[in-house]
């Protein structure tokens, strides 16, 4: 009898423990997970591993360009079914203007590779009227090329893009930054020469068909023919142009990261050869963080009012700089990566303030599969949402919308969780003898538009989903209801 | 007899680097090594702690610091090349103020490839320190070791490669590089 009730109870356990398995993890068919964010349109972007989207005004065209990673272990080089072709992953490009209803242009091919080893992650858009000496009848769009190499196209027919220039040579690239109204770009590279696989080129590239390189750059330690320990290596760069007159580097990934701060003149006119005290020169200050937290993207927000120091004698502004980190292992096997907030008006002792996670029990994140944490914001200044609202891609937790009003206390006001689809890849871990796999979306870019919508991209191949804010989220950035 | 497996076990861990592994391993050790686990020395960073030992034996006075590192980007390319040994392989741990003496050497640990390279270290105290960085990948993960000399620095590499090739630490390995 004892026996009998023991199985009746092991068999109760088992079927809610499965239960609750079945609940933490996306089904195909089940709908998104929302708050106060709602989807617009959807694009699948021909299943491929999305990295950086950036929407560009042009013309009377909104056009969506997005980075892909490599290929996956089952499809190195999925099928453009625009040419019939096995096409590396390189660059979407997609017609926006009706987001409900986004229109795919054209695929340009990448780099030959998987994962982070090949596609094009990276894209930039600048026009030619805006550049110093561009086509002014051009619009030139800046990618990587996997590891090898940058490349700048003219997509001025956005579905028929026209090479103009290609700086190879190079053992990595990653997410640089382009100065529209100078020209200037900060190329995430992997020098030959220089010990980290990744550090910044700065170029002239006010005319795209001829490139100037000004001078390579990186932390002391870093550079050819040192010694002693090596930094950690460069994530990317987000300049304010020569009116703010800053550079805001960020290093690492998942661990050890630096905030560096740089003046920007100083680095564009200082002495260029890579010696430790010319590295050194134009760097302002850094903000070392956690040896458990990187820097992928590093936003700078200045001169921000803070409604609650309003009354305060000094102080009143404050300049921010967000810190995302991103997350890199699967199911929780490392630090929480999440979003910080540093107060760096007093440049050259910054200071963090707050910061911003999902609450992991909020979606039981860490079972669902994938990565759980952040990876990167929206970096648009656009007025509609810049220093008012944040958007952070957050792998399984899709997209979290932040109210940044108060950086001191950031607060969470949306979110959307796409539903995952056929063509969502897996995400495994290994267990003893093998491996063991789930399947969870992968939200990993988000940028925004001057319209205020919200496009996130997903790299685990479930494509493209454009989004807007409801209810009281609207409030926040001042939009009209809806 | 002990002597014989773990020149065997240097052999079979330095078989792929062919004439380049004689030119780090120049020479048979003349007595065993033996690895005796102290506890690990450094502060708290972003990696989990490793083990960490030291040597009786062949490398007395030897120590040797092994970790795990989980979220290597270099996934496809693995330990590639000399820059990629400096960053990882945990000798800054030891000195941040580290020279290399040479390029490195193409080295095996059970499956996993990678490379070695030798550092002289000038330690706090003033004195100076061979060591001997390992690092070799399993697809996105990694063991990296960082061996600090005092005696016979052939010696002490010799038995840094093979002492991973124990069941014991195999086991170990596999179990940190899965996270379990």
């Amino acid at each position: 009898m004892i026996s009998r009730v023991r199985l009746a109870a092991c068999l109760v356990l088992f079927a809610c423990s499965t239960a609750a398995q079945a609940q933490k993890q996306q089904v195909i068919g089940a709908p998104p997970e929302a708050s106060n964010m709602k989807l617009v349109g959807t694009n699948d972007l021909q299943a491929r591993s999305a990295y950086q989207p950036t929407i560009h005004h042009q013309g009377d065209r909104w056009i969506a360009y997005i980075g892909h990673h490599g290929g996956t272990d089952d499809v190195p080089s999925p099928v453009n079914p625009m040419t019939g072709q096995a096409e590396p992953n390189g660059t979407s490009i997609v017609d926006v203007t009706d987001p409900a209803h986004p229109k795919y242009l054209r695929h340009l091919p990448g780099q030959e590779g998987k994962y982070e080893s090949g596609g094009a992650q990276m894209v930039r858009v600048c026009d030619g009227k805006s550049l110093p000496m561009g086509d002014p009848n051009a619009v030139y769009m800046l990618r990587t090329f996997g590891s090898q190499a940058h490349e700048i196209w003219n997509v001025a027919d956005p579905a028929s893009p026209v090479l103009v220039t290609r700086l190879s040579g190079l053992k990595d690239t990653h997410k640089s930054w382009w100065e529209c109204d100078t020209g200037i770009a900060y190329l995430v590279s992997g020098a030959p020469d220089w010990r980290t696989r990744r550090m910044t080129q700065v170029y002239d590239l006010s005319d795209p068909a001829h490139p100037q390189k000004i001078r390579d750059f990186g932390l002391p330690g870093q550079e050819p023919g040192s010694t002693g320990a090596v930094p950690t290596e460069l994530h990317g760069p987000i300049s304010t142009g020569p009116n703010g007159n800053r550079v805001y580097f960020g290093y690492g990934t998942n661990k050890g990261g630096i905030l560096q701060i740089v003046d920007r003149e100083k680095l564009l006119t200082g002495p260029k050869e890579p010696t430790p005290d010319n590295l050194r020169y134009p760097e302002i200050s850094r903000l070392p963080m956690s040896a458990f937290n990187g820097a992928h993207t590093t936003f700078p927000m200045l001169d921000m009012p803070v409604a609650e120091f309003a009354e305060d004698k000094d102080g009143k502004t404050r300049d921010i700089v967000m810190i995302v980190d991103e997350a890199i292992l699967n199911e929780c096997t490392e630090a929480r990566q999440m979003v910080w907030f540093a107060d760096v008006t007093t440049e050259a002792r910054p200071m963090m303030i707050s910061s911003y996670t999902v609450p992991e029990a909020s979606g039981q994140f860490c079972q669902r599969g994938g990565r759980f944490g952040s990876h990167s914001s929206n970096e648009s200044m656009a007025p509609v949402y810049y220093k008012k609202m944040a958007f952070i891609a957050f792998f399984n937790a899709g997209v979290r919308a932040l109210d940044i009003r108060d950086p001191y206390h950031p607060k969470e006001v949306g979110y959307f969780i796409p539903s995952i689809t056929s063509a969502t890849d897996k995400r495994c871990i290994p267990v003893e003898g093998g491996a063991r796999c789930k399947v969870a979306i992968q939200t990993n870019n988000v940028e925004t538009d001057d319209r205020g919508y919200i496009y996130i991209v997903d790299r685990a191949n479930t494509g493209l989903h454009i989004l807007e804010l409801s209810g009281p989220a609207r409030a926040v950035a001042g939009l009209p209801k809806n | 007899m002990r002597r014989r497996a773990t020149i065997a076990l240097a052999a079979i861990a330095l078989g792929a680097s062919g004439v380049g592994a004689y030119q780090l391993a120049p020479a048979p050790a003349e007595q065993a090594a033996h690895w005796r686990e102290i506890a690990w020395p450094f502060p708290r960073d972003g990696w989990p702690k490793g083990r960490a030992f030291r040597c009786d034996g062949a490398c007395t006075g030897a120590e040797l610091y092994v970790r795990a590192k989980r979220g290597f980007c270099n996934c496809d390319r693995g330990v590639a090349d000399d820059d990629e040994v400096d960053r990882v392989a945990d000798i800054d741990l030891i000195s941040p103020r580290l020279s290399a003496m040479a390029l490195g050497e193409e080295v095996g640990i059970g499956d996993m490839r990678g490379r070695a390279r030798r550092y002289d270290l000038d330690m706090p105290d003033g004195a100076r320190h061979a060591a001997i960085g390992i690092a070799v990948s399993r697809r996105c993960e990694l063991i990296v070791a960082a061996a600090l000399g005092r005696g016979d620095v052939s010696a002490v590499q010799r038995a840094a490669l093979a002492f991973p090739e124990t069941q014991e630490m195999k086991t170990w390995a596999t179990a940190a590089l899965d996270g379990r």
